[in-house]
């Protein structure tokens, strides 16, 4: 209700204007907003899914417990069943052997640690100054190797070079 | 959350719902207002059809633009600033300024008026207070479709919908001192329109 601040006279009318009835709209008024909203799908069923939720209403504020992230395990588990399927059709099918296949994998997946093991074993049996020599042999070789890599792209651009000044001089 | 879950829930809380795209939660704002509404508008514009268009292509803005109010105002403050800018200016645009409870202004024959005529709400009185009741309320919508339109919606605000001086100023975008002025001139002008009802 309001304060009065206006003259005696005009008390009754105000009382009159507070009991001027609220006016209606068409009956199907609601529907017609409703489909005017652009951000409303019309298949939405929102009842249903937020259904889900636990809310709670407290001196107007609102605390939704947050549901399991149940799409993304269904997801992973789905992906997780294929690979195996996939995998247990290909050993099938193509005869791979099972075991061969698990070493590769550990054999790429360790090759460090088994050089490393390697080489303290055969420190063992064969001594110190074998594996030095053996080593000192194999850096001798990648000289080598890059020796004759260098000479040969060397001995390549010479070639060119010569033959560049030789088309010119013949022009 | 049901449509009749909302019958203790503030306009702010609503509003929390229709921001996440609830349906129903649209539908109960605009059953919670669909009436004052319209009855704000069709008391200034005095025709169902145009009310009726001005209405909905508010409740549509308001609630296409749900995400950008702002919960420190009140809903309903909000809502009848678009009514009221929307109506204004279709006002301007129409220059619409005539008088007829009974249906449109542009309407010629029986059936068109009786088309455009208003739906009143009962309040549950007897027939015979229900006819006063009619006889006053008639007069009264008479005396106030003769103001001008910037009066009518501040009369309205602050009588009917008993809205604060601040507030209406707010809703209309007036100074305060221009909003005072106005009721207190739309008070004059009533009270001598309906010098015989006293």
């Amino acid at each position: 209700m309001i304060e009065h601040d206006f003259d005696e006279e005009f008390v009754p009318i105000a009382a009159e204007l507070q009991r001027l009835p609220y006016l209606s709209p068409s009956r199907d008024f609601a529907d017609r907003v409703i489909a005017g909203i652009d951000r409303l799908q019309p298949a939405e069923v929102a009842p249903i899914a937020v259904a889900r939720h636990l809310e709670l209403h407290r001196g107007g504020q609102q605390a939704v417990v947050q549901r399991r992230p149940i799409g993304i395990l269904r997801a992973t588990g789905r992906a997780t069943a294929g690979v195996a399927l996939i995998a247990a059709a290909a050993f099938m099918f193509f005869e791979v052997d099972l075991l061969t296949a698990i070493l590769s994998a550990a054999v790429t997946q360790y090759a460090f640690a088994i050089a490393t093991v390697g080489t303290q074993i055969g420190a063992l049996v064969l001594g110190s100054q074998t594996i030095a020599y053996l080593q000192a042999g194999a850096i001798q070789a990648v000289i080598l190797y890059v020796v004759l890599a260098v000479g040969l792209i060397s001995g390549y651009g010479a070639i060119r070079t010569a033959a560049q000044i030789a088309r010119r001089r013949a022009a | 959350m049901p449509a009749r879950a909302y019958t203790d829930v503030s306009d702010q809380q609503v509003v929390v719902f229709a921001q996440e795209g609830r349906e129903d939660a649209y539908r109960e704002l605009i059953k919670r207002y669909e009436r004052p509404v319209f009855s704000l508008i069709y008391r200034m514009v005095r025709d169902k059809e145009t009310a009726e268009d001005l209405a909905q292509e508010t409740f549509i803005k308001v609630l296409n633009n749900i995400d950008r109010y702002r919960p420190e105002f009140k809903f309903s403050s909000w809502l009848f600033k678009i009514a009221n800018n929307i109506t204004i200016d279709h006002l301007r645009r129409r220059q619409v300024d005539t008088i007829s409870i009974e249906g449109s202004p542009t309407a010629i024959t029986a059936e068109s008026v009786r088309a455009t005529a208003v739906t009143v709400t009962s309040g549950g009185e007897s027939p015979l207070e229900e006819l006063e009741s009619r006889e006053l309320g008639a007069e009264i919508e008479k005396a106030i479709a003769r103001l001008r339109p910037e009066y009518r919606a501040c009369i309205i605000l602050r009588h009917v919908e008993d809205y604060s001086y601040d507030e209406i100023a707010e809703i209309v975008k007036l100074p305060l001192g221009t909003v005072k002025t106005y009721i207190h001139r739309a008070r004059q002008e009533l009270r001598q329109y309906l010098g015989d009802l006293r």
